[in-house]
């Protein structure tokens, strides 16, 4: 049946030589793939300019906070401008790599430049199932899309952009890696250490934190049944101890489910007491995270996420913060005596400026592909609940991505609660964003 | 003498008839789908491809592929250029699939009927198993020089529930491909042409073409380029390699 001998094969071959040569008149197309070859030496990046327009909300919390000893406005805006370049040089089994991160900003503060270097290590890999990892690097762990329980040993993402390159810390790692045929198909086994000595890792266990620590930690990762599972563990440190896992599973072509669970031994926030005093709350804290990506057959995505952090804020611990601010704002604005707002600010701003103080959250993020046959372009909606008190922020947002390297967006973000609110309390009430970044 | 001519005759009658069907009735199509994937690659490969994405002003957008296959379900994609995409890289193992971007850092689970690049090819067209790994035959047809296979995805997680594959008889090499989703609605066609010879015995068209009533006005273009037989060890088509893959070309 098949052409299978070689001249009986060679003879098709110039029959469709001729055949396809009437296809081929129409349009001819062509591919040199030299210019793709593997060099020693790569570099890209993007650079990124970036206006924010915020409406600010003058009788929140956070605004009372931040303004207080401020001229007071209702608005502002703020033009930046970011490089970020990733560099690598290959030699052999090795391979050195790097990723610098430059924004500069003006608003009506100033203006300010801040410069990264968000990795610099270098990978050595003898065979493609041993790998050993040295230097400054961003590590991931974790499935959930706008937040990782898990993230034992990275920085928290920002839900409102869970997709930007972060910071990461220097660490000395391996990762051993076997595949199997049958249930489990991959077992891979990543110990590493974060020490803490000097000034390496200064900021791992947070302000208090001035031991020299080795910070072991390791993940074991396992494809079964067609199913992601890690489990994951930091050993006690700069850190308290914590464990966890997650998982992650497409139950069809359209449909991936994933989670994430992790328990903390110690954390300690800092609280208003019975009396209405800055007391810290220490417990041990577990957290877990439960979401969803489906695809429907013209195209729109949603992503809902369910996340409760053990060691958030209550919906009554929310409240009392912000109700003692109101209070230290009233008392200042009779009294101009900012020693009770300066004192708030110290203990609840590094904590309240963080996106998700609360405990319990739902992220819903819904993208439609391509919309009215218009290829290269994303409408989104991304609206995150604090399920405790039921303030909310919602962002529409639109993407395009049709000239070649150039990536459009355009978003606005709303913010809605009451009084004593997780979203109703923020800064602003309103904030619109224009991003142009160009990618070399 | 009279059961010779009997005999002539049904031939002659069937000839102009039944023929076609009972001699496909022969074939089996499940054997048949597996020779045409052979026709098409070996069955651990790597190659270089170029997508263009044509929109019906006449723009043009480009990518570069690196591809490595192994066995009938493994298969890493890694994006080359342009700038925006490079560093991306796709890793499937049978039904899953999972994308690797850089900036992100770690590689997240996709669907199959997701575009990552945007345009008329979704990931089941880039990351592209054998054929027989994900469809079976229930019908195999002759018409004229080509055999005409219906497909039935084996399992729901197949991006196509249904194909229509217009393949030569002589080369097994297809020249026309029809998609079909469940609810009977098509959605793209696939037609296949410039058969090149890629060298190691590697014959079969470089060039897939692909519209979509979906997208009227739009076309997608694949475009092969240096095919070869390559052996990789397992643990290249794993999550922890993911991020190296730059370094198979």
């Amino acid at each position: 049946m098949r052409g299978s001998t070689p001249g009986l094969r060679r003879a098709a071959f110039g029959l469709c030589l001729l055949v396809s040569a009437g296809a081929a008149a129409q349009e001819t197309y062509s591919f040199d793939v030299s210019a793709f070859e593997k060099k020693p030496f790569e570099l890209s990046g993007y650079g990124e300019l970036r206006g924010e327009a915020f409406e600010l909300d003058q009788d929140a919390a956070l605004y009372q906070l931040g303004f207080f000893d401020r001229e007071p406005r209702s608005d502002f805006e703020r033009g930046s401008g970011t490089l970020e370049l990733r560099g690598l040089f290959r030699h052999g089994d090795t391979m050195a790599q790097f990723v610098g991160h430059s924004t500069y900003q003006d608003d009506f503060t100033g203006s300010a430049q801040d410069s990264r270097l968000y990795e610099a290590y270098v990978s050595h890999q003898p065979d493609s199932g041993t790998r050993y990892d040295l230097g400054k690097k961003t590590l991931s762990w974790g499935k959930g899309y706008a937040w990782n329980p898990v993230g034992f040993i990275q920085r928290p993402k920002d839900p409102n952009d869970p997709d930007l390159a972060r910071q990461g810390f220097v660490i000395a790692g391996a990762d051993f890696v076997r595949s199997f045929s049958g249930n489990l198909k991959t077992l891979a086994f990543t110990p590493l250490v974060v020490p803490t000595y000097g000034d390496a890792n200064a900021d791992f266990g947070g302000p208090l934190d001035t031991g020299d620590h080795a910070n072991p930690a390791a993940k074991l990762y396992l494809l079964y049944k067609d199913t992601d599972i890690d489990l994951m563990v930091l050993g006690q440190g700069s850190r308290s101890a914590r464990y966890g896992l997650d998982f992650s599973r497409n139950i069809s072509s359209n449909f991936e489910i994933h989670g994430e669970w992790a328990h903390i031994g110690r954390t300690s926030r800092p609280v208003i007491g019975p009396a209405g005093s800055i007391t810290p709350r220490e417990s041990g804290a577990t957290s877990y995270l439960l979401g969803l990506r489906y695809l429907t057959e013209n195209e729109l995505t949603t992503i809902i996420e369910y996340y409760h952090d053990g060691a958030g804020y209550s919906e009554d611990e929310l409240s009392s913060i912000y109700a003692a601010v109101h209070d230290a704002y009233a008392q200042y604005q009779l009294s101009a005596d900012p020693t009770a707002l300066s004192r708030l600010r110290t203990a609840f701003q590094p904590v309240l400026m963080q996106p998700n103080p609360g405990r319990n959250y739902l992220y819903l993020r819904m993208s439609q592909n391509q919309p009215f046959d218009i290829l290269y372009f994303t409408p989104a909606l991304t609206v995150i609940t604090n399920l405790d008190d039921h303030s909310y922020s919602v962002a529409p947002e639109l993407t395009y991505t049709g000239v070649s390297n150039l990536e459009l967006r355009f978003r606005v973000f709303w913010l809605k609660g009451d009084r004593l609110t997780d979203f109703g309390e923020k800064q602003n009430d309103r904030r619109a964003e224009l991003r142009v970044r160009y990618y070399f | 003498m009279a059961r010779s001519l009997y005999i002539g005759l049904i031939t002659i009658v069937l000839a102009f008839t039944g023929a076609p069907a009972l001699a496909a009735a022969k074939v089996d199509g499940d054997k048949l789908l597996r020779e045409i994937d052979r026709s098409l690659n070996p069955e651990s490969y790597e190659a270089y491809r170029k997508l263009i994405n044509i929109e019906p002003d006449g723009r043009k957008k480009e990518y570069v592929l690196f591809t490595v296959k192994k066995g009938r379900d493994k298969l890493i994609a890694l994006f080359l250029d342009p700038p925006s995409e490079k560093g991306r890289a796709t890793l499937r193992l049978g039904d899953n699939m999972w994308l690797y971007i850089p900036g992100v850092g770690k590689p997240i689970r996709i669907t199959s009927l997701q575009s990552v690049v945007g345009g008329v090819f979704n990931n089941s067209d880039i990351l592209t198993l054998d054929y027989s790994v994900e469809y079976k035959a229930q019908k195999v047809e002759e018409q004229g020089k080509d055999y005409v296979l219906d497909l039935k995805a084996r399992t729901g997680s197949v991006a196509y529930d249904r194909l229509v594959m217009r393949v030569d008889r002589k080369t097994l090499l297809p020249a026309e491909i029809r998609a079909y989703a469940a609810s009977g609605l098509l959605i793209k066609t696939l037609h296949f042409s410039q058969i090149k010879d890629f060298g190691g015995g590697i014959v079969r068209p470089s060039v897939l073409e692909t519209d979509s009533p979906l997208y009227k006005g739009y076309k997608s273009v694949m475009i092969w380029a240096r095919i070869r037989a390559r052996k990789l060890p397992d643990e290249v088509f794993t999550l922890n390699y993911l991020p190296r893959a730059g370094e198979l070309r």
